[in-house]
């Protein structure tokens, strides 16, 4: 649509009409893609997603592809997509945004929202009543800025506590830890025979799933917050120390396999849990799946879930954020949000559940008999889902957790004590967040 | 017979021709090469924010070549940038040494080495990344094994998770993957130094170690500084491994300019000053190289110079 709508901004002079000739001879020949006058021509959408198994929408990943096909047909839309490694995402569509040319219609965004606020449509005209009474009203917190919403949520991802259920029987653990105290203790008793109790993937400093992002979770535990009313850093305080201080615990008493400080990625720690190397990790519940297929995993069955364990405020957890949103430069947002809207029917989100292992969003879909009983951790993360789970997302988060997670870092490692880490971290993120506030 | 005037338009004219044929090539290169360097250039001169409609840019003049002489982070990453180079540079030319030298002994001719040498240098760079990522993996990786196996460590060693080994661990990988290409190189220039110069030493009475430092080193002299520019270029802009492996981390002990430059471009989107870290890198690379190139020049003796004067 936005094509027909370039094409009729040319100017009209002699050498443009020759053009506009030959062009239309062109895109003749293409078919059903040439904007004919009188002839209704097909919506293009392109759509920027993750490469599956991350998550990634039909078309994409492989389900739910008869009623893809079928959408696409009733709605007469083309859609494009260009599907990327998901550490590739961000930089993609920076490079996109700076380049000043319109790309994609509508983009997979993570917590980079705020970040990217200019640049998309805001979605709150374009969702319909009954979807948004079937979401988590928090589901909407990560992906709006400025009071308005700028994404809708797809997939329930909050982080919950994943164990081997075998491990903590051997050890004589009927149940998993409930709160820290009991998690300290547990991941102590579990390392033995050359395993680690507790094991995550410390070695990125940003990002959700970076070392800062699983620091704010025990934040959240411990009743701390990351920023006061002002927006100003005020989480460089008791519970933002006693957050690192477990954290740093669990690490110098051998708790806490020491190559979490080397892994990157979550897969890096879900390798190690998966081949039977560690007791306990929290994680999103994608693991559900690969742990549980024997080509990937030495712990099939033997996966257990429950809540993270309550600080000494509650349990909490973050947001995964893995959203859909529609860039502003769309020609066709109507249509965008018609297919963001079919992303996110009840069939397609079963189907994405079932098929692909990330979970629905839609409460409706999340109570369903059949994916409650194919996914035994989802109604974990709904029990989640009823506390807290800020992810305290700002358009410098990226920076923000750069800063922050350095710091745990220089913690984990010895090097300085949450107390120098936090007050040090906190001095530089005052500074981040004085340059956004000017 | 033509005349000098035919003769002078023919010349002309092949000319012409010569460079309209050329002229594609050149326009190439300057949309390549030559735009995004002046781009970058000015880039660095500006602050730059996204917008919509693509970068808003407002002059800064030296404000950010002023904000990299206090930014730590800058500073952290020279060091490491530094010791990175001069590391790799060593290691790889003195492996690489060492390998031509075996390459080009009568019992090392066979093509099968050459075959084994080129692996590490075939493979994708990322590939090459992921492959040391389960070599160093702390839990099962296969360094791991050995080292506990031959019992040198008790307990697995966290190669990439110890700030003081991440680097090291970093620079040994990418020394793997250098050293094929810098062999050949310096294969190749072993076999251009004429066999009688070897067959007149050794008649002089000199020994191994002698043909190597009067014959070898002088007849490598070019393939050798060649090989120490490109390597340093190389080492100084690393990328791919800190990408996969670390991320810089922890707690930024494998930061190498080269990232900072994409972290702060890419990831805090502040592409001025990102710009301004990568003129920075294409300077010393530059000066670098200089230097290099003239280190190497052959010097003359004070009695040559009096002879030519």
């Amino acid at each position: 649509m936005h094509r027909a709508r370039t094409m009729l901004s040319v100017p009209t002079n002699r050498r443009s009409i020759l053009k506009g000739a030959a062009g239309a001879a062109g895109l003749a020949a293409l078919g059903r893609r040439a904007p004919v006058r009188g002839v209704s021509a097909a919506t293009g959408l392109s759509v920027l997603s993750p490469l599956a198994p991350d998550p990634a929408p039909p078309g994409v990943a492989e389900f739910a592809i008869p009623e893809f096909d079928a959408w696409k047909a009733a709605n007469d839309v083309d859609v494009t997509y260009e599907a990327v490694a998901w550490p590739q995402l961000h930089d993609k569509m920076a490079t996109n945004f700076a380049s000043g040319t319109h790309v994609h219609d509508i983009m997979y965004n993570c917590g980079w929202v705020p970040e990217f606020a200019q640049f998309l449509t805001p979605m709150d005209a374009y969702l319909p009543a009954d979807l948004v009474a079937d979401l988590p009203p928090s589901s909407f917190s990560t992906v709006g800025w400025d009071g308005k919403k700028l994404g809708v949520v797809f997939s329930l991802s909050l982080l919950t506590l994943f164990y081997n259920t075998e491990h903590l029987e051997l050890a004589g653990l009927k149940e998993p830890p409930k709160t820290w105290d009991e998690l300290k203790g547990y991941a102590k008793e579990l390392t033995r025979d050359g395993r680690s109790g507790w094991v995550l993937n410390y070695g990125a400093p940003e990002g959700i799933g970076g070392v800062a992002s699983y620091w704010m979770t025990f934040l959240q535990q411990a009743g701390g917050t990351m920023y006061g009313a002002d927006g100003m850093p005020v989480f460089n305080d008791a519970p933002g120390i006693d957050a690192l201080s477990l954290m740093v615990e669990m690490m110098t008493n051998g708790s806490t396999d020491p190559g979490s400080l080397s892994y990157v990625g979550i897969n890096d720690a879900t390798n190690v849990l998966t081949a039977g190397n560690a007791s306990m990790m929290m994680n999103w519940p994608f693991m559900w799946k690969p742990a549980n297929d024997p080509e990937s995993s030495q712990i099939v069955g033997k996966l257990g879930s429950a809540i993270l364990p309550a600080g000494p405020v509650t349990s909490a957890s973050i947001d995964g954020t893995d959203a859909w949103t529609i860039a502003a430069t769309s020609a066709a947002p109507e249509k965008a949000a018609e297919l963001i809207g079919f992303y996110l029917s009840p069939e397609v989100q079963k189907k994405q559940w079932l098929d692909t292992g990330w979970l629905p969003i839609r409460l409706s879909v999340l109570e369903d008999a059949e994916v409650q009983a194919a996914a035994p951790n989802a109604a974990v993360v709904l029990e989640q889902a009823k506390l807290p789970y800020d992810s305290f997302v700002t358009p410098d988060y990226n920076e923000v957790t750069q800063a922050l997670g350095t710091e745990i870092q220089k913690a984990l490692g010895g090097a300085k004590t949450p107390e120098e880490a936090l007050k040090d971290a906190s001095d530089q993120v005052t500074e981040i967040v004085k340059k956004r506030l000017g | 017979m033509s005349s000098p005037a035919e003769t002078g338009d023919w010349e002309r004219g092949r000319r012409r021709t010569g460079l309209l044929l050329v002229l594609p090539a050149l326009a190439v290169l300057a949309a390549v090469v030559l735009y995004p360097i002046a781009r970058t250039l000015l880039l660095s001169f500006q602050r730059a924010k996204l917008a919509p409609g693509g970068l808003q840019t407002e002059f800064a003049g030296l404000a950010q070549y002023r904000q990299m002489a206090g930014d730590e982070a800058f500073w952290l990453a020279v060091r490491h940038s530094a010791f990175f180079t001069i590391g790799e540079v060593l290691l790889v030319v003195v492996i690489s040494l060492g390998a031509a030298l075996l390459l080009h002994h009568p019992m090392g001719r066979s093509p099968v080495f050459r075959v084994i040498l080129l692996i590490p240098w075939a493979i994708a760079p990322v590939a090459n990344a992921i492959l040391w990522k389960w070599i160093y993996n702390a839990n099962y990786g296969v360094l791991n094994a050995v080292v506990t196996g031959l019992g040198l460590s008790e307990r697995p060693v966290n190669w990439l998770g110890d700030p003081s080994l991440a680097l090291r661990m970093l620079l040994l990988a990418d020394v793997w993957k250098s050293v094929p290409f810098i062999t050949l190189l310096l294969l190749a220039g072993l076999q251009n130094i004429p066999s009688y110069l070897y067959r007149a030493a050794t008649v002089d009475g000199a020994g191994a170690w002698n043909r190597f430092r009067f014959v070898t080193l002088p007849g490598l002299r070019a393939p050798l500084m060649l090989a120490v520019v490109l390597q340093t270029i190389w080492s100084f802009k690393v990328f791919d491994l800190i990408f996969v492996l670390t991320k810089a981390g922890p707690a930024d002990a494998t930061l190498l300019l080269n990232f900072l430059a994409y972290r702060v471009s890419f990831n805090f989107l502040d592409f001025g000053y990102g710009a301004a870290i990568a003129n920075a890198i294409f300077l010393i690379m530059l000066v670098l190289a200089i230097l290099i190139v003239r280190g190497f020049a052959p010097r003359r003796s004070a009695g040559a110079q009096g002879k030519l004067a």
